[in-house]
Order: C-alpha cells, then sequence, then structure tokens
C-alpha cells in the first residue's frame, strides 16, 4: 500500500517508538487481564493485524508469561460487488493450527473504524470453535462505528473525518513503523 | 431371483474381522477371473443405484464397474445437487423413493452422519461411500486388502498416516480398522489437521487404545530419529503416537515402533475448510528421501488418491509405490463386498452400544454441535439422538451425536418435570443418569435458553428488587428518546428483539418512538435458539422485513456475556446487510465475553457472576395495569453443591 503523494497533507500520529510504547502498555494490560495468560491464543487479522499479533507475543516472555500460540485470519477489506452496493468484509482464508474450544481468544487488529471487520471475524471464530471468550486488540480506535463493537485494549484514540484515511505503517511490511492520517486517495 | 438382504455398510465397524477376511478371499478369487476375462453372472437382474451428492470419480466409477462385472446393472446420479437435492427433497425421500428403483444403494454426502440416515430410511442395503469427514469404509476394505497383500498380515504391522488427519474420512475409518487389527498407529498431522477428539476417544474406548504425544525431539532422543521426520520439510511441532495395548497384559507400549510397514499418506481436504483454511503451502511432501532411512525399507507408500502434491511422482515406479495398486483392488474389493452382501451377509450379532440413547421429552432435544451433521441439515424430520460419551467421567457430562459422533458438553441440565435447572457438576451425576432413563432429562447451553424454555433455577438467594414497573417505563422511554435523536433518518429504522423479553421490549420502544417521529418503525423478533435463527415479524405486518441498507436497533433485555447478541448479529447478517446496528438493553449486568458494547442502556447494574438478573415483562401490547407485572429483580444462585444436595 503506498502512502501519501506530496500533494496531500498528511499527519503523522504515532512513530516508532510511540508504537512501541503503546504495545507494551497494551501487553502488560493483557497480563493484568488475563493471569496466568491461561490458554490465551493470539489470533491477529491480515495482515498487518497479524504482525501486531506477534510482537505483542514476542513482547509478553519478557513480561514473565509464555509466548502464546498466534494464528491468523485473512479478511477481506470492503469491496464493491460492482452493483455500487458496499458488501461487507468477508473471511478469505485462516491459518489456525490450534484448537479455540475452552479457551479465551485475543483478537488483534491495526485500526478499529466501522466495527464490520470484527464482526466478521467473531463470526468466523464461533464457526471454527467454541473459544470461552474474544478480547479485541487495536493499534488505533478511529470511532464513528457502525456497529456494537468495542475494544478492550487501544493503542491510541484517533479522530479522523470520514474523508481522510488512517494508515498504520509497520516495519516488517512497510520498512517503517508509523501511523499517518491522510486524505483518502481518489 | 435373489434380492439383497436388508444390511447396511455404513460403518467399517459394521464388519468382523473374520467377515473382512472373507471378503478378501473372495476378492482374490474375483481379481483372478477378471484376470482370465470370465463372464460373471451372480448380481444378474439386479440394479446398484448410487447416488452422490459430492464429486467422485474412482469411488463411482469402480462401484459401477464391480457391479457390472457381476452382471448386474446400475442406475446413477452422479450429481445429486443437480437434481433433486436441488429442488429441496430429503435425503430420506429420496432413498426412499429410490429404493424402489434399485436393490443396492451406494451413498455419498457431504454431511457427516448422512450415510446412517440414508440407511435408516432406505429399505434396501445401503453402502457409504463416504459421508463428509467421518467414515469411507469401502476406501478401507481396499487399503486393508493391499496392506494384507503386500506384509502378509493385518495384524501388529505399523502403520504412519500423515498428512490431513482431521478431515480425512478414509483415515478415520482406515484407523478404526487397523486398531481392530492391534497395529501401531503413528500419526503425523499436518499442522492444525490433528485427529479429531472423536476419533481418539472411539479407539480409546472400544479398543483401549492410548494416545501418547511426544515432540519431534522426545522422539528423536527415544528412537535416534524416527522415518517419520522425513515426511514434511517444515517439521509438524508435534507428532502422536499410538501404541496398541498388550491385550493380555493391558499395559501400553509407549516405545516408538521399531520399523514402519507402511506410510498412509492423503491429501489435503481442501473443500472440507469452508473457504478459509491453512494454504498448504507447507503440506506433506513426500519423496523417495523418506524410504531411504533403514527403518522404512520395508514400508510400502499408500495414497487414497487423487493426489494433489504430496507425493511426488518419482515415487511411481518405485515397488513400494503402491498407491495405484490400492486404486486397481477398488473394483474386486467392491465386487467381494457386493458378493458377500448379496449371499445373505450372515452377520455375527453386533454388540449393542455400551450406553444407552438418552431420551429426551418431545422438542427439547438438544441440537448437535456439529455444524456438518446430518441433523443440522436435515432437521425437518430427524431428531438427534444421543449417547452418554465414551469417556464420560462424572465431572464433565458429554453427550456423543449417534449421526456424526461428536460431542455436545453440557453447561446446564434441567429436570422436564420440576421444571428445574442446575449448572451440572459431579454431584449431580447419578440425578441425570435416572433423568436419562426417565426421559425427563434437559439441556441447555446458557441460563437464558433454560429460562426461555421456562426452567427456573433450583435454588435462588433471597431476591431484592432493582427496577419496578415505572421505572422500566422510564426506561424504555428514554432509550427511545435517545434513539430517534440519533437516528438521521427515521424510516430507516428497523427494531428487532431477542426472543421472549428483547422482543417484548422491543415492542414497547418502537411504541415510544412513534409520538416522538412520526413513524412507527417494523419490529420483529429474532430467536437465537432456533435451528434457523429466522427474522419474525411481530407488528402485525405480513410482508418480509428487509434489513438491508436499515439501521437496525438490536433490543435485550439483560446483557451479560454478549453472546446471545453474537448470535442474534450472526442471524441479522443472514438476511442482508444493515446499514448500522444499534444495541439498546434493558439491564448492563458487566461480565463481557466478547468485545460488543450497548449504545443504549436502561441501568448499568454491577453483579457478582453468582447471581441472576430476572426480568419480568407483561407480553406483548397490554394494557398500563397489566404492566404493573413489569421488575427486575436480582437474587444469587447457590452454588451448585449446595443445590445438589437438595435436588429431588
Amino acid at each position: 500500500m503506498t502512502l501519501t503523494t506530496p500533494n496531500h497533507k498528511a499527519t503523522v500520529a504515532m512513530d516508532t517508538e510511540a508504537i512501541r510504547r503503546a504495545l507494551a502498555r497494551m501487553a502488560h494490560e493483557v497480563c493484568e487481564r488475563n493471569p496466568g495468560m491461561m490458554e490465551l491464543v493470539l489470533i491477529g487479522v491480515l495482515r498487518r493485524g497479524a504482525v501486531l499479533a506477534h510482537r505483542i507475543a514476542a513482547i509478553l516472555p519478557s513480561l514473565g508469561v509464555a509466548a502464546p500460540p498466534v494464528g491468523t485470519l485473512d479478511i477481506s477489506s470492503y469491496r464493491d460487488d460492482g452493483k455500487g452496493r458496499p458488501g461487507d468484509p468477508r473471511i478469505l482464508g485462516r491459518d489456525i493450527p490450534f484448537t479455540l474450544d475452552g479457551k479465551p481468544v485475543l483478537l488483534v487488529d491495526d485500526v478499529l473504524y466501522t466495527g464490520r471487520t470484527v464482526r466478521a471475524a467473531l463470526s468466523a471464530l464461533t464457526d471454527l470453535g467454541r473459544p470461552t471468550a474474544v478480547q479485541l486488540l487495536v493499534l488505533i480506535d478511529r470511532g464513528e462505528r457502525e456497529l456494537p463493537i468495542r475494544a478492550d485494549y487501544v493503542g491510541r484514540n484517533l479522530s479522523a473525518p470520514p474523508g481522510q484515511r488512517v494508515y498504520v505503517k509497520l516495519s516488517e511490511i512497510d520498512g517503517v513503523d508509523s501511523v499517518v492520517i491522510s486524505e483518502r486517495k481518489a | 431371483m435373489p434380492r439383497f438382504p436388508k444390511c447396511d455398510l455404513v460403518s467399517i465397524d459394521d464388519l468382523t474381522i473374520a467377515e473382512i477376511e472373507q471378503i478378501f478371499e473372495r476378492a482374490a478369487d474375483f481379481a483372478a477371473a477378471l484376470e482370465r476375462g470370465d463372464r460373471l453372472a451372480l448380481a444378474e437382474g439386479l440394479i446398484m443405484a448410487t447416488l452422490f451428492y459430492e464429486p467422485s470419480t474412482r469411488t463411482r466409477l469402480s462401484f459401477e464397474s464391480a457391479m457390472h462385472r457381476l452382471g448386474g446393472s446400475v442406475i446413477s446420479s452422479a450429481d445429486m445437487h443437480s437434481s433433486s437435492a436441488a429442488k429441496g427433497e430429503t435425503l430420506a425421500d429420496t432413498v426412499r423413493v429410490v429404493s424402489a428403483y434399485a436393490d443396492l444403494l451406494v451413498v455419498r454426502h457431504p454431511n457427516d452422519g448422512a450415510a446412517r440416515v440414508a440407511a435408516e430410511y432406505a429399505s434396501v442395503p445401503v453402502i457409504n461411500a463416504g459421508d463428509g469427514s467421518r467414515e469411507h469404509p469401502t476406501q478401507t476394505l481396499c487399503d486393508l486388502y493391499i496392506l494384507q497383500r503386500k506384509k502378509g498380515r493385518l495384524e501388529g504391522l505399523t502403520v504412519a498416516i500423515c498428512g490431513d488427519l482431521k478431515y480425512g474420512r478414509t483415515v478415520h475409518s482406515l484407523i478404526y480398522a487397523l486398531a481392530r487389527f492391534g497395529a501401531n498407529i503413528v500419526t503425523v498431522p499436518y499442522g492444525g489437521m490433528a485427529l479429531p477428539d472423536y476419533v481418539l476417544e472411539r479407539v480409546a474406548a472400544e479398543r483401549r487404545y492410548k494416545l501418547s504425544t511426544l515432540t519431534i525431539d522426545e522422539l528423536k532422543s527415544q528412537s535416534g530419529g524416527l522415518d517419520a521426520l522425513y515426511l514434511t520439510p517444515s517439521a509438524p511441532h508435534q507428532m502422536a503416537l499410538f501404541t496398541g495395548d498388550d491385550p493380555l497384559a493391558r499395559v501400553p507400549t509407549a516405545r516408538p515402533p521399531a520399523a514402519l510397514d507402511a506410510f498412509y499418506v492423503t491429501r489435503l481436504q481442501r473443500e472440507r475448510l469452508n473457504g478459509g483454511g491453512a494454504d498448504g503451502q507447507d503440506y506433506v511432501h513426500f519423496d523417495a528421501r523418506a524410504l531411504r532411512s533403514t527403518r522404512a525399507q520395508g514400508a510400502v507408500v499408500m495414497h487414497p488418491l487423487p493426489r494433489t502434491d504430496e507425493l511426488a511422482y518419482e515415487l511411481d515406479n518405485d515397488p513400494r509405490a503402491v498407491y495405484f495398486e490400492q486404486a486397481a483392488a477398488g473394483v474386486p474389493v467392491r465386487m467381494a463386498l457386493i458378493a458377500w452382501m448379496l449371499e445373505g451377509a450372515r452377520r455375527a450379532a453386533r454388540p449393542e452400544p455400551a450406553q444407552p440413547l438418552v431420551r429426551f421429552k418431545t422438542g427439547s432435544t438438544p441440537r448437535c454441535p456439529n455444524a456438518l451433521c446430518i441433523t443440522r441439515h436435515e432437521s425437518a424430520y430427524l431428531t438427534p439422538r444421543f449417547r452418554l460419551a465414551h469417556n464420560a467421567g462424572r465431572a464433565v457430562l458429554g453427550l456423543r451425536c449417534e449421526f456424526c459422533e461428536r460431542e455436545l458438553k453440557v453447561e446446564y441440565v434441567g429436570h422436564a418435570s420440576s421444571r428445574r435447572y442446575y449448572h451440572f457438576d459431579e454431584n449431580l451425576y447419578g440425578y441425570v443418569r435416572r433423568w436419562i432413563e426417565d426421559g425427563t432429562l434437559a439441556v441447555f447451553e446458557t441460563v437464558k435458553e433454560a429460562e426461555e424454555q421456562g426452567y427456573e433455577p433450583y435454588r435462588r438467594g433471597p431476591q431484592r428488587e432493582i427496577m419496578n414497573a415505572a421505572e422500566i417505563a422510564h426506561a424504555c422511554q428514554a432509550i427511545s428518546t435517545q434513539i430517534a435523536a440519533d437516528s438521521a433518518e427515521p424510516t430507516a429504522l428497523v427494531v428487532v428483539g431477542v426472543v421472549s423479553r428483547g422482543a417484548i421490549l422491543a415492542m414497547r420502544v418502537c411504541e415510544a418512538l412513534a409520538p416522538i417521529m412520526n413513524f412507527r418503525p417494523p419490529c420483529a423478533a429474532v430467536d437465537v435458539y432456533a435451528d434457523d435463527p429466522v427474522l419474525r415479524r411481530i407488528d402485525g405486518a405480513t410482508d418480509n422485513l428487509c434489513v438491508d441498507g436499515r439501521e437496525v436497533v438490536l433490543v435485550d433485555d439483560v446483557i451479560n456475556s454478549g453472546w446471545t447478541v453474537q448470535r442474534a448479529m450472526t442471524a441479522l447478517w443472514r438476511h442482508g446487510r444493515p446499514a448500522a446496528v444499534k444495541l439498546a438493553v434493558l439491564i448492563d449486568r458487566g461480565h463481557r465475553a466478547l468485545p460488543i458494547r450497548p449504545n443504549y442502556i436502561g441501568r448499568s447494574i454491577p453483579t457478582a457472576r453468582g447471581e441472576r438478573v430476572s426480568v419480568r415483562l407483561a407480553p406483548g401490547d397490554t394494557g398500563d395495569a397489566q404492566k404493573g407485572v413489569d421488575r427486575v429483580v436480582i437474587y444469587s444462585l447457590l452454588e451448585p453443591h449446595v443445590a445438589s444436595e437438595q435436588a429431588p
């Protein structure tokens, strides 16, 4: 995903250090809410949510708990079915090589916006097994929810007008860590 | 003209060891006869019908070839999905009808347990040619036949089974059969595709097999490197190792096998991954290297075919690669099976299942937890049947589906005569056994489900009122005012209540919205515990409710974990794509297990886990006088062990 072109105004909302701190804080909160981390499993939404899930999993051992297993869900973003109607996110694939039955799940995504991706993820997770609970961790909550979804752990709340886009860039994919708000590409 | 006696082959366990050996002798005779080009007339005048609800080439063709070779004839419906099933005919009706056209049915179906249903409803014998991810007994007959010919015996072999063990029905049947011959079975699952628990539990209960899980490192240190390690380029993170019990000593031997007799490789069952699933990029790839180690020198390589790319083509010329022989055995083995079924199929009496059927009061049978179970897909006429699970200890109440063998773990049990429910706990086990015998057991997933069916908690502590009728009315009014204020486009509103108290509240919200907005939004109810949760209009209108592009207000009485709301949203999405969903609840009692937050809350009441919030509402559009009964009370449930001491 390319970012802003020079003619678009872009604001950097989080830099490398801010992202690192937010993730470290959220990892602490996850430990606090899940004493002993018994059986907690992480599911990241591809692609950036999955990267974040792996980073959270990597922080946890330094907090004295074993690194939990990480799986991924591949969910399409909004698509247009060609008839001018917006479609809902769909599950394109998953890589979850462990059972969810009887386990608490931590769902990880980069940006929480309308809540539709999370709804699709919740329904995919419950199709797959019977998790005891699902907690939601997001790096950015940009508000403007269309569904009654809320995150349990939020890196930062950002409000951006609907015309703008929040880009989360992560070094594993984009070569750099930052969160940028910019005009939506035409 | 001889007819087939009614005797079905649903599971490989429907055949005794002696019968399997009998069939193999016949198969060898038929193979020789085919070689000589003999004309056979054993099945002359008889018709076999093949009903395939799933694509198949070799199974169907080899069945049809076998029947023709025996002098019989075949009628076929290769693609049931384009014929009667597409018109909505049930499996039961189809097999009943086709029973009149043919003397023998061969059925393949995508749902678990479908073969048992076909066998029960057909008046002629049914052979299972694969039902969902459950069993494929005739493929197993071919596998065993080749193994016996190559190894000279079936007893005590060591077989490594690699790949997709979760959905591979050929693997499941093969494991049931090998376990009866006392084989050592080493399973090498592809990541996440390990043998399902219900298969393990069945061989554990019926054959006293024990699963020991070893990591690769443990395997290495114990055995100095096992051949199975060569199976995948990216090693599976764990291996499971079965060891057969010594029936005399009944002591499991936990030694890794000394030498392997066979590798059984399967393909990834992509069609069962339900759209998603592992991409299979690092799936088992089996090539000549695997056969080089001393331990695997004498091993044959088997595959039920079709292969994708888990077997290297370079193996094809190795004499130990027997998969094409397996496929070729399909015709003589199926001829032998048909002949055996025709010639009386005298069977030793089958032992009755150890556990009795659980009888439920009419209408309160729980549904099978397996979404692919045939009872979930043909629920119009099929009632799920359950027995106590194999491993039923006293601490967990597990019910095993008679059709698909999956286990339902019961959270709440109820007693149908006294209409009381309890959280299941081991002190209740004795009572539950008695209720099963009396047919008075009811089971529930949640407290809400129990209470929707009119059950009361067995014992409750003192209760206190937290909202009276006036406060409830005030809360409904306040919620409605907020909804109206937030709604940009009142005519796009739809109010949906969760059965049953959420639906009553939804009606009241609609009533309150009408004067504020000068528009009465359509109102519907959703029953989240129904098999097929549809939206039902409750405002008297008869047209179908469209949620596409509408702003849906979902209403429920109490939000707790959030699972009910999640189910209700899943039901909404089956009807379309709402532009937005807002959640309104009378009481938020905390304890959320899902990332769900109501938009409108009548009152937030922090509660302890052992407490219950009970909402009582006068139904429907009753007058103000009747609404006097409305109240919300909170009380604590007694601890299960306290309650059970006083259970009936």
